[in-house]
């Protein structure tokens, strides 16, 4: 694995950690969903497995 | 009606591990993409890999399985490559039925059935592709192959620039086409992954002394090019007569020379930088064109879609199109028949380096038939995976 790839998915990691801070902080359920809906291809890349 | 639900921690856990169980649904099934579709050589080939020519593919995602029969009389040598469009199904389909029935009489026959694996893995985003697409084969089990993308899977190939420059020859395209196979020719060894794919399919051409190089591809009926064989100047006039054959046989196809400044493609670079005789050949799909409707298997087998039968009507379609659609069989037919054609002329024409190829079924046979009657039913000693 190439160092840009390294650095991409460290990038990736941090707005997931980001992602779920805020589904978390968040007060309006609707907004909390969006944030988990967000969580998911981030998850799927951060794994490379799409 | 409110929908203004309060949000609490205790929702924030229930959504996030409700889309960690949607991540592992989706993950599972597009890792099962990831797996080579099965096939069952017939009796007479030897498995190898590309990077048995190119060292530089060894372990990497983009390898891909090459199947070589040698007859028994000696001839040239022909290479059928299906697969650099997964989208593009009747080429890896075609190439799949000669791997499962071909009987080479003379010469030497080489396949690779998935030339872009990666390929095969990846779908792309708004185009709402199936996944599989599914042929009953004759003792009633079902066969699958992926449908996959133009482009090389992102999870192998990243960044995507925004101009592609094609290093022989400068020439400077979107940048997406940097994920095409049929952008990426001579390749470079030590380029991305799939110009490495594309020099290790030169390898091949040069290392086996191929005399006669398909590449099966499917296009748009809203597209000129369709329905035809586009052909370099070395191939033009082998094509010129399969053209007229095949033609004599109630084929229409078209005979489209290879441009000479349009660079990256087989039909180009193939030519220019082996002694091949490269042939690409285009059938119609409306399941990869613009201006399809609901995408789904049903118009990937059929190619029925009201949209465009609303289109010929219009006279916008470059080929005949009527309610009848256009059939995988009849464009998998139009592929095996061309190709049986092209190896009869080329015994006609180059004598010595003749390939025969027998046991393969004719157009009426495979449109009659269906493509499932000549696919080999999954050989369960070796579980269904690639032999």
């Amino acid at each position: 694995m190439g160092v840009i790839t390294l650095v991409y998915r460290g990038i990736l990691a941090l707005v997931l950690l980001l992602t779920v801070r805020c589904c978390y902080e968040e007060k309006n359920f609707w907004k909390q969903a969006t944030a988990a809906l967000v969580v998911v291809p981030l998850l799927l890349r951060l794994f490379m497995i799409k | 009606m409110n929908f203004d639900f309060k949000g609490n921690k205790i929702t924030a856990t229930a959504l996030l591990a409700l889309a960690l169980g949607v991540c592992v649904v989706a993950g599972r099934e597009f890792a099962g993409n990831a797996e080579m579709d099965a096939v069952f050589p017939a009796e007479g080939f030897q498995k190898k890999m590309l990077s048995d020519y190119f060292g530089g593919l060894k372990g990497h995602p983009m390898d891909t399985p090459v199947f070589v029969q040698e007859g028994p009389e000696p001839g040239g040598s022909v290479l059928i490559l299906g697969g650099t469009h997964p989208n593009e199904p009747s080429g890896y389909v075609s190439a799949a039925l000669f791997l499962e029935n071909a009987r080479v009489a003379r010469g030497r026959l080489f396949v690779i059935p998935f030339a872009n694996a990666s390929g095969f893995a990846n779908t792309l985003a708004q185009e709402a592709s199936p996944n599989r697409i599914r042929f009953a084969v004759l003792d009633g089990s079902v066969r699958t192959f992926r449908y996959g993308s133009r482009d090389t899977s992102p999870v192998v190939m990243w960044p995507t620039p925004d101009i592609y420059i094609h290093k022989s020859s400068g020439q400077e395209l979107a940048g997406n086409e940097s994920k095409n196979l049929n952008r990426a020719y001579p390749g470079d060894p030590e380029g991305t992954p799939v110009e490495r794919l594309a020099y290790g399919i030169m390898e091949l051409l040069r290392g086996e002394r191929i005399t006669l190089a398909f590449d099966l591809h499917e296009a748009s009926p809203e597209y000129p090019v369709v329905e035809a064989i586009v052909a370099h100047e070395r191939s033009l006039e082998l094509a010129a007569a399969a053209t007229m054959e095949l033609i004599g046989q109630g084929i229409d196809m078209r005979l489209e020379p290879s441009p000479k400044n349009l660079h990256g493609l087989s039909h180009r670079e193939w030519g220019d930088f082996t002694e091949t005789m490269p042939i690409l050949m285009e059938s119609a799909n409306p399941s990869q064109g613009r201006l399809r409707g609901r995408t789904d298997e049903a118009l990937a087998l059929s190619g029925r879609d009201k949209a465009y039968l609303k289109a010929a009507g219009l006279g916008r379609l470059f080929v005949p199109y009527d309610e009848n659609g256009k059939p995988l069989e009849q464009r998998v037919a139009r592929h095996v028949t061309a190709i049986n054609v092209f190896l009869e002329t080329l015994s006609l024409f180059d004598e010595p380096n003749g390939v025969s190829v027998e046991n393969m079924p004719g157009y009426g046979e495979i449109v009659e038939k269906g493509v499932g009657a000549y696919l080999r039913k999954p050989n369960r000693e070796s579980n269904g995976k690639p032999n």
